[in-house]
């Protein structure tokens, strides 16, 4: 091979690039903006029924009996579903670890409020909730866990009565010399922290179609998916099919941020079709049902933590035990976002050595699937405020504390104690920028007036790092066994010269079709208007993941360089073919392939697909006429995790820094946040304004983890918020108008130096206003360490100090 | 079953008459009836704005409507923003686009519809003016702050000129 | 989430409406007014509410007008909030009823709700609470047997209940206009903008020679109905304004109060204490905008 893979945008094979790192206007919005874009519940298909879903009120129960006889004679009412039918045709879901999950619909006990435990299809939702109203189901109360405290309690009744306890995971990781570096240290501060549930809540539930070819037996799904393979397979598992003989159609969906699909929807609908001979069954997942029971909880955390610091500041040793509720089963992978942490555990700084204890526990709250961010949002809370918590103590700086700590620019690639390398980074540079972004001293001196009118103002300053690029090894641990994550894309031009991209993900927001067509635009020289790029179901499309782990941006780059540059290796012989030379002498440039050296002579890449395609006896012999390639791209250089889980996961090491100022209201309790400041070096920025939305985007989502959002149960285990009057998404008013700036320190080991970008801010953002609420209240003697750091949260504890 | 009532509404121009399901909200009528699929439902409780659409010159939650109360009345909802005949798309939907006021574009036409209301009433609004227009639409990805540009750039290239108001098909 | 069946009426007059009730009434069928809808309908999606029947009063077209009659503004009970808000005769000549207007959820609700639907749902947290009890407002309801006025403190029963009969409608709320030289404030605490509010407060007050003078208090969002504080009250008539015996006041009102309501997003202790902070903020605005 004689040309390469493009490390940087100007490497690509155009004079300058026009659109790789450019503000592009995204080619997803004209379908967006004019309500065209095909979401699923758009769809309609001939002879479609309703489905409705009856979820259990009980937290933990028995069912004794369920009668839907009266429900199967209402008008209207095309097929009703119970657990005997999940009896007869449905398996246990698959869980990581293995023994935690359950049937789509509760077949002898219900372990969460809101599990269903009924569905009807009918001739309109309407309909179909009519009919709910007539089942009957009879339970057995069962007495209920609702926390790992409880449910850890010698006698606790299990929620799984096949397993010992209720206890999912219990380990120790021990990374480095802790106890020594313990002993060691001037200082160990020790702190607990509680972050309380919060979750994915995009705009658009999960909904789908699915229709079951009774006669061959197999099934389509069309769906609000975001990882359409994966659903594809687990369906496959659950509902007894081959794997080959499912079809996953990703439609388009508003918004996704992890938890997108409905796995337990999507098989009741197929199911309720399966009954229905095979008409098609729509499920659209109202927003009290994803509140309640969708896939849309993350995140239920007890921690303890210890720092060791010696005189000087420096950090040396990290110890954290985290107890995670995972709610009622493995079934949402909440395992995972427990391990993710292990991919930077330590953040920014040099610390030597650490432990984390991890100890995943079954509850009768909802089961717990993967948010933005994953598992480090809480973690960083707990890391950002330990780092505080010295600092104040040795009276030092927010700022300082952290800068002597960083790993330098000339340590990369730095190995972190829990296994993960990271790749590259300018950690002092972008505290800099921020600080004077900020103008961090003048925050200072408005901090000091502030004080003296009683004012309760705070600055928080927190750094973190963005673990981008997802890989399965990170989670062996928690029981995901494998290495890689196949992305795939075909990249074909036809005979006119029009170029298609080919992807196995749908739409979601973050402006991947804009960025396929942004990379195949540059690489072929060619408008981003003769790039379009498709969508295939999983039938068709290569391998494929989608969406997820800040992954999609850098997968992608990868797989279309690779797809572009097999493509203009075909191009290469055809065209030294036909200008008579040999390929070591042409090159790509610009849409041409060139002569070196030889001024004029040249073919553009359409005249040279045309002849592959219309002019067989002018190629080279042995030529396939296939103007097209396929490539699957998956992060190099990845291992399996040793003993301790040390891999090499993530592939790509952002970081940020935030600084935000707030204040307190010391009668109220209430947080405004008045000042907020972001640098953030995630590498090459392929399109700098979908970068900054992504960053935003997060931060809104952080704000509303750290000051708004809670799923709240009551003591019997009842869900207390099922309506979105009462989880509390952070409107207009709310989000702060953030000041951005940009480092961009390119990643060695990725295809044009970009890093995962996608999660940075949500990991920061909760931290930094937790940080800067302690900054404001720690003069009078107390401190937050329970999100969301609500109004009557912070009254409770200034009430302490009255 | 009870007795469905007749309904003649004007949306974007077109008058339709159909006989409903008295429970049936507007938003259903609008998507599954009409099909106009453009208008979203996010939570059929009236909390994130979603399904906004223009009654009469005025933004309203077609969730917390029922169909019968369309009876008579005019609506615009974000099929009715792009010219049909020119292919042109309303100066608010090419101002979102050019300031990225939109990442996966479900909130979108709930936001579009309460800017036309918003520029219809005052061309030229503050940021507080915009935000108090707009803290009825909740948004999950962007963070707001390019909607807040995609509506100011809006504002200013219709300032001057009058923008198509809410009151009619425009 | 979609609602249960109702049957469903349109009368396009008063008295029809009025007949319609009584008729139904008679023939006890569960009727339920709807006006604006902005909290009925959230009801009916969620099957909470399940009347057998809608009584729609969107084609009276007599109900909407707000006008100044004597020493009172009249709003018909169909005026839409965002007309209130609109309107420049309440601002100048009732600010404080003005003012709350703009706090009852977001644009999009205030452009469909209702005044009077406000009135008659009587939530708790509903700011018009607050507002009717600090003004002494008077409802006027027209039944079988012609009309009805309803002073303010009898008009809230309880939580979402009135004195408005099955059989009646409310057509009109009435406002006396503010007088000169009168402070007033309103203010509330709620977890986001445009939000349900924990609590809240209303205030009217008048500085007489240097001192407090006819101060009102009235709260909502604590208890089942809104209501006048007259032991807060008292504490801060005829003394001089200041920050002090503000905050007393404040202390006074949230030892008024009956155990507040609890909720996921405030305690009734914590909804007491703003009570108290609101009560102290809300009396010092007045007290400036009597200057």
């Amino acid at each position: 091979m004689t040309s390469t893979i493009p490390k940087l945008p100007q490497d690509m094979p155009v004079t300058s690039p026009r659109y790789v790192g450019k503000e592009v206007k995204r080619i997803e919005d004209p379908g967006l903006v004019t309500g065209r874009t095909e979401f699923i519940d758009n769809l309609k298909l001939p002879g479609m029924a309703h489905a409705a879903i009856l979820r259990t009120p009980h937290p933990h129960a028995r069912i004794i009996r369920v009668d839907a006889s009266a429900a199967e004679q209402l008008p209207g009412v095309v097929a009703v579903l119970t657990g005997e039918d999940i009896k007869r045709w449905c398996n246990v879901g698959a869980t990581s670890p293995e023994g935690w999950g359950s049937t789509p619909m509760a077949v002898e006990k219900v372990r969460f409020v809101g599990e269903p435990v009924a569905a009807v299809a009918a001739i309109s939702r309407y309909v179909a909730e009519d009919a709910l109203e007539l089942i009957e189901v009879e339970y057995e109360l069962l007495e209920a866990v609702t926390n790992p405290e409880e449910a850890q309690a010698p006698n606790a009744p299990k929620l799984f009565e096949h397993n010992a306890s209720n206890v999912i995971l219990d380990r120790n990781y021990t990374w480095g010399d802790v106890d020594r570096v313990f002993a060691e240290a001037d200082h160990v501060y020790t702190e607990k922290f509680r972050w309380n549930r919060v979750g994915a809540n995009p705009m658009e539930t999960s909904g789908c179609v699915c229709q079951w070819d009774v006669v061959n037996n197999s099934l389509t799904c069309y769906g609000s998916y975001q990882t359409p393979g994966f659903i594809a397979l687990g369906r496959a598992a659950s509902l007894n099919l081959p794997s080959n003989r499912v079809k996953v159609v990703a439609h388009p969906h508003g918004g996704s941020f992890g938890g997108k699909g409905g796995p337990r929807g999507t098989d009741i609908a197929a199911l309720l079709s399966r009954k229905a001979d095979g008409k098609p069954v729509k499920y659209i997942e109202d927003r009290v049902e994803y509140l309640l029971a969708g896939a849309g909880q993350s995140w239920d955390r007890y921690y303890q933590a210890s720092l060791a610091v010696k005189a000087d500041g420096t950090l040396v040793g990290l110890k954290v035990n985290l107890v995670d509720d995972q709610g009622a089963g493995a079934e949402g992978y909440g395992t995972i976002s427990a391990a993710k942490p292990l991919a930077a555990f330590t953040g920014c700084y040099t610390i030597e050595a650490a432990q984390y204890d991890l100890k995943l526990v079954a509850t009768n709250r909802a089961p717990t699937y993967p948010y933005r961010g994953y598992g480090p949002p809480p973690h960083n809370f707990v890391l950002e405020s330990m780092v505080d918590i010295a600092a104040r103590d040795l009276g030092m700086d927010a700022a300082q504390i952290r800068r002597m700590n960083y790993i330098a620019p000339d340590q990369f690639p730095y190995t972190i104690p829990s296994g993960n390398e990271y790749d590259s980074g300018r950690y002092e540079v972008v505290l800099d920028k921020v600080i004077a972004m900020a103008n961090y001293r003048e925050m200072r001196e408005l901090q000091v007036k502030a004080r003296t009118e009683g004012r309760l103002l705070g600055i928080g300053i927190v750094n973190t790092v963005e673990p981008g690029v997802f890989d399965w090894n990170a989670y062996s641990t928690v029981g995901v066994p494998g290495v890689g994550v196949p992305e795939g894309v075909k990249v074909s031009i036809d005979i006119l010269g029009q170029i298609t991209v080919t992807v196995g993900f749908a739409l979601e927001g973050q402006g991947q079709y804009t960025l396929a067509a942004q990379l195949v635009a540059d690489y072929f020289g060619v408008e981003m208007e003769s790039v379009r790029v498709t969508y295939a179901s999983t039938d068709i499309a290569p391998p494929h993941f989608g969406h997820g782990g800040s992954r999609l941006g850098v997968a992608i780059s990868g797989a279309i360089m690779g797809a572009c540059n097999k493509i203009e290796e075909k191009f290469r012989l055809v065209s030294a073919a036909l200008m008579q030379c040999e390929p070591e002498q042409i090159e790509l440039m610009d849409g041409h392939l060139r002569v070196k050296g030889m001024p004029g002579a040249e073919m553009h890449i359409a005249q040279v697909a045309g002849t592959m395609l219309g002019r067989s006896d002018l190629l080279p012999p042995g030529m396939e006429p296939c103007p097209e390639a396929s490539f699957v791209w998956t992060a190099p250089d990845r291992n399996e995790p040793d003993e301790q889980g040390r891999c090499k996961s993530y592939l790509t090491a952002a970081n940020a820094c935030h600084i935000a100022m707030v204040e307190v209201d010391r009668d109220t309790g209430v947080t405004d946040v008045l000042k907020y400041f972001i640098v953030d070096d995630c590498g090459t920025r392929l399109n700098p304004a979908t970068v900054e939305g992504q960053i935003q985007g997060g931060v809104a989502q952080g704000v509303g983890a750290v000051l708004y959002e809670e799923y709240v149960y009551a003591a019997d285990g009842q869900p207390l918020v099922s309506l979105f009057s009462d989880y509390l998404l952070p409107g207009i008013h709310e989000v702060p108008m953030t000041e951005k700036g940009a480092l961009e320190t390119p990643s060695p080991v990725t295809p044009l130096g970009a890093k995962g970008c996608g999660e940075g801010a949500i990991h920061t953002t909760p931290a930094t206003i937790m940080c800067a609420i302690n900054d404001a209240i720690h003069p009078l003697g107390i401190q937050i360490t329970e999100t969301p750091a609500s109004p009557n949260r912070l009254w409770q504890l200034l009430q302490e100090v009255r | 079953m009870t007795a469905l009532q007749h309904v003649t509404v004007t949306v974007n121009g077109i008058t339709y008459e159909r006989s409903v399901d008295p429970r049936l909200s507007l938003v259903d009528f609008l998507r599954h009836e009409l099909h106009l699929t453009g208008t979203h439902v996010g939570c059929e409780h009236g909390v994130c704005g979603a399904c906004t659409i223009i009654k009469d010159g005025m933004a309203v939650r077609s969730c917390l409507l029922l169909a019968v109360q369309s009876d008579g009345t005019n609506l615009q909802t974000v099929e009715g923003l792009r010219n049909a005949e020119t292919g042109e798309l309303h100066p608010i939907q090419q101002a979102f686009i050019d300031e990225h006021g939109l990442q996966c574009g479900f909130c979108t036409p709930g936001f579009l519809m309460s800017t036309l209301e918003l520029l219809a009433d005052n061309p030229s609004p503050t940021d507080q003016e915009i935000k108090d227009a707009l803290d009825g639409n909740l948004c999950r990805c962007t963070g707001y702050q390019s909607i807040i540009k995609s509506v100011r750039l809006a504002a200013a290239k219709t300032s001057g000129g009058k923008l198509a108001g809410t009151h009619g098909s425009a | 989430m979609k609602p249960a069946p109702f049957d469903y009426y349109a009368p396009e007059t008063l008295e029809q409406a009025v007949a319609l009730l009584e008729k139904l009434e008679n023939e006890d069928v569960d009727a339920k007014i709807i006006a604006g809808g902005q909290s009925l309908m959230p009801m009916l999606n969620l099957r909470m509410a399940r009347p057998d029947a809608l009584v729609d009063l969107g084609k009276i077209k007599t109900l909407d007008y707000i006008r100044q009659e004597n020493g009172t503004i009249v709003i018909g009970a169909m005026t839409s909030k965002r007309a209130a808000e609109d309107s420049t005769l309440l601002r100048d000549r009732q600010p404080l009823l003005h003012a709350a207007t703009g706090h009852i959820g977001h644009r999009q609700i205030r452009n469909q709700g209702t005044v009077g639907g406000s009135f008659a749902h009587a939530d708790p947290a509903a700011e018009y609470g607050a507002v009717a009890q600090a003004l002494g407002m008077e409802m006027v309801v027209v039944g079988p047997d012609g009309e009805r006025i309803i002073p303010a403190d009898e008009f809230y029963l309880s939580f979402l209940t009135t004195d408005i009969d099955a059989t009646e409608v409310l057509t009109e709320v009435r406002a006396p206009i503010m007088p000169d030289n009168t402070g007033w404030a309103f203010q509330e605490v709620c977890r986001r903008k445009g939000d349900l509010a924990m609590a809240g407060t209303a205030v009217t007050l008048r500085l007489e020679a240097g001192s407090c003078a006819e101060v009102v208090i009235a709260v909502f969002g604590v208890n089942a109905t809104a209501a006048r504080l007259p032991e807060a009250e008292q504490v801060v008539n005829g003394q001089a304004p200041g920050e002090a015996i503000f905050a007393q006041a404040g202390e006074a009102a949230a030892a008024a109060l009956d155990e507040p309501i609890a909720d996921v997003h405030a305690t009734a202790d914590y909804r007491r204490s703003l009570i108290a902070t609101l009560v102290k903020r809300c009396l010092a605005e007045a007290v400036e905008r009597c200057a």
